[in-house]
């Protein structure tokens, strides 16, 4: 008796077919998505830490951190994704009011947050500027408090709205059931946060440290914990829930991803960072400073690492049910 | 009104020349195809099988390409069919990543050479350029030859009945695998026979409650569509024969050798 060993060719069209991975937003010229995508997580992360220190009172670290995540989102983020369109002429059109797609595209909305963050963001950088640098009256200090406030409140909105909806852009599909996960945004925000809080120390470091570290390192710590345990959750539900979203889990633990997942996400990204800001607690400040820069160096990486792997991973489902 | 395509399976003997018909018809680029066949084989343990399943744009009423466009180029029209309007796309590929059925192609420069790539274009390109200026740098799909309803109801004709109206792949299919007509409609073509042979939806689970219908034994489970083994395989015997002997013997019963010579 022949034994039954089953075998399959696909003949044409493998890519509809067989668990293949997504192109379009990582090979090529998507490349340019995923730097964007790093760029709108560090930006978010930043300028919203730079923001919530600068709140009780405005410092030089935090206004100098609210500009570089103002100039992650508008310099790099917005210029990167304009890039990669096909048809750059076009793009006006997916600006509201130009279109009523917000109404349930996460594309257009993104557009939307990212335009009001750009002049809320920088009002806030002008008004700050005013409040720290300037002397100004009383009654114009007054003012300028008030409107400082009203301004960042709608910056610190749409700022968590640009970080957050990247992350819905692509749960939203479900022919990529490892993204298909209401957790991606939730891993994306909270990553970001904790690589802002990174880079905040870092900008506080040269700035006069008037940006309390020892605070930022414990929210570091403390985020760095929960996304670790957001991710290992992230993996178990898609080894659960689905034969395509199980293929790109076992990809980042096992595949041609896991280089980047265990070196450059884990290890370098998170449990390097989480280590050192242990370590921290116990040591000289001079020494103290050599392994913050370390950890900074360290967060950005995994920055980068994390959205990489999410998207390198994105394997489609089969057209056909019953095949693959 | 909602016009959708009943493909039945058991007669597609994959000619491709739906596909042909497409490609003349929209004078689609060199490597862009709009409808397509997906062919594969199974072997077990040297049963080998061959199945064909040709696939196009699904024109679903939850169309997931729609949803996600940020410059609404594309959208559904009144009659179900969703198009592409490449004047308005901006080439962000998020439809093309959302699609379950990943029947959307981004027209790169790479894949628009030319029909005689490093030769001047051919007048015939030229004049296909104008009917249908695909544009590089904008996504394409199949839009069930909606130009074509569009001027056959103009001149009172019927889609489904009257070839002038009807798309070209339903017109050019020997077979007559392809059936076109109006979903609603329940004394039409389509809906009668998705209602004799239980046709179903491909990947109804989505929710996306495509017009593309499929009628076949096997994929859908349904069991009024039991057909004789010949109705499904009759088409590939000149493939598996040529592929596998056994295969041929466990269709026909004999075998392949006294077939071929007889």
């Amino acid at each position: 008796m022949k034994a039954q060993t089953k075998r399959q060719w696909i003949t044409t069209h493998e890519w509809m077919v067989k668990p293949m991975r997504q192109k379009e937003w990582i090979s090529g010229k998507g490349i340019l998505v995923w730097l964007a995508e790093v760029f709108s997580a560090l930006g978010m992360g930043t300028y919203l830490v730079g923001l919530l220190a600068g709140l009780g009172g405005v410092t030089t670290g935090a206004w100098w951190a609210t500009v570089l995540g103002w100039a992650l989102i508008v310099l790099f983020k917005l210029p990167l994704h304009f890039l990669y369109l096909g048809r750059k002429r076009n793009f006006w059109r997916a600006i509201p009011p130009f279109t009523q797609a917000w109404k349930t595209s996460w594309f257009a909305r993104g557009m939307f947050f990212s335009i009001v963050f750009t002049g809320a963001g920088f009002l806030q950088i002008v008004l700050w500027y005013l409040l720290h640098w300037v002397d100004l009256s009383a009654s114009a200090a007054d003012i300028v408090t008030v409107l400082a406030w009203i301004v960042c409140i709608i910056a610190g909105v749409f700022i968590i709205l640009t970080g957050v909806y990247c992350g819905f852009a692509m749960s939203y599909c479900k022919s990529l059931p490892f993204w298909n996960t209401g957790l991606l945004p939730i891993v994306f925000v909270i990553m970001g946060v904790a690589d802002g809080l990174a880079l905040t120390m870092g900008v506080s470091l040269m700035t006069g440290k008037d940006v309390p570290i020892e605070t930022l390192e414990f929210w570091s710590r403390i985020l760095l914990v929960v996304n670790a345990l957001l991710i290992a959750g992230y993996l178990i539900r898609a080894y659960r829930r689905h034969f395509a979203a199980e293929l790109a889990a076992q990809d980042l633990i096992k595949g041609s991803t896991a280089w980047v997942f265990w070196i450059l996400l884990v290890i370098l990204g998170i449990v390097t960072p989480l280590v050192i800001s242990l370590v921290t607690m116990f040591m000289a400040e001079a020494n103290a400073e050599l392994l913050l820069i370390v950890a900074i160096v360290c967060h950005t990486i995994g920055a980068f690492a994390l959205k990489y792997s999410v998207l390198k991973v994105g394997i489609y489902r089969s057209v056909l049910p019953g095949v693959a | 009104m909602r016009w959708a395509m009943v493909i039945n399976l058991a007669k597609c003997m994959r000619c491709h020349a739906c596909v042909a018909a497409c490609r003349v018809e929209h004078f689609l680029p060199m490597h862009v195809t709009w409808a397509k066949l997906i062919a594969y084989e199974v072997d077990e343990g040297g049963m080998v099988d061959v199945s064909t399943y040709p696939v196009r744009c699904n024109q679903c009423a939850e169309a997931p390409c729609v949803h996600v466009c940020p410059s609404e180029a594309s959208h559904q029209r009144d009659d179900g069919i969703v198009v592409v309007d490449s004047n308005k796309c901006i080439g962000c590929r998020y439809c093309v990543i959302a699609c379950p059925y990943q029947n959307r192609t981004f027209l790169s420069k790479d894949k628009n050479p030319g029909y005689f790539p490093g030769y001047e274009k051919t007048a015939f390109e030229k004049k296909g350029q104008k009917l249908y200026p695909h544009q590089v740098g904008t996504t394409e799909k199949c839009n069930f030859c909606a130009e074509r309803i569009d001027d056959g109801m103009s001149r009172g004709l019927q889609p489904g009945v009257d070839r002038d109206a009807t798309p070209a792949c339903v017109n050019t299919c020997q077979a007559r695998a392809l059936t076109f007509g109006d979903l609603d409609d329940p004394d039409s073509n389509v809906s009668a026979l998705i209602r004799k042979h239980n046709g179903f939806q491909l990947r109804a689970e989505y929710g996306t409650d495509p017009s593309v219908y499929y009628v076949d034994y096997r994929l859908g489970g349904a069991p009024s569509n039991v057909a004789p083994v010949e109705a499904q395989t009759g088409s590939h015997i000149q493939h598996l024969s040529s592929v596998d002997r056994d295969a041929y013997e466990r269709i026909y019963g004999k075998k392949a050798d006294a077939e071929v010579k007889s």
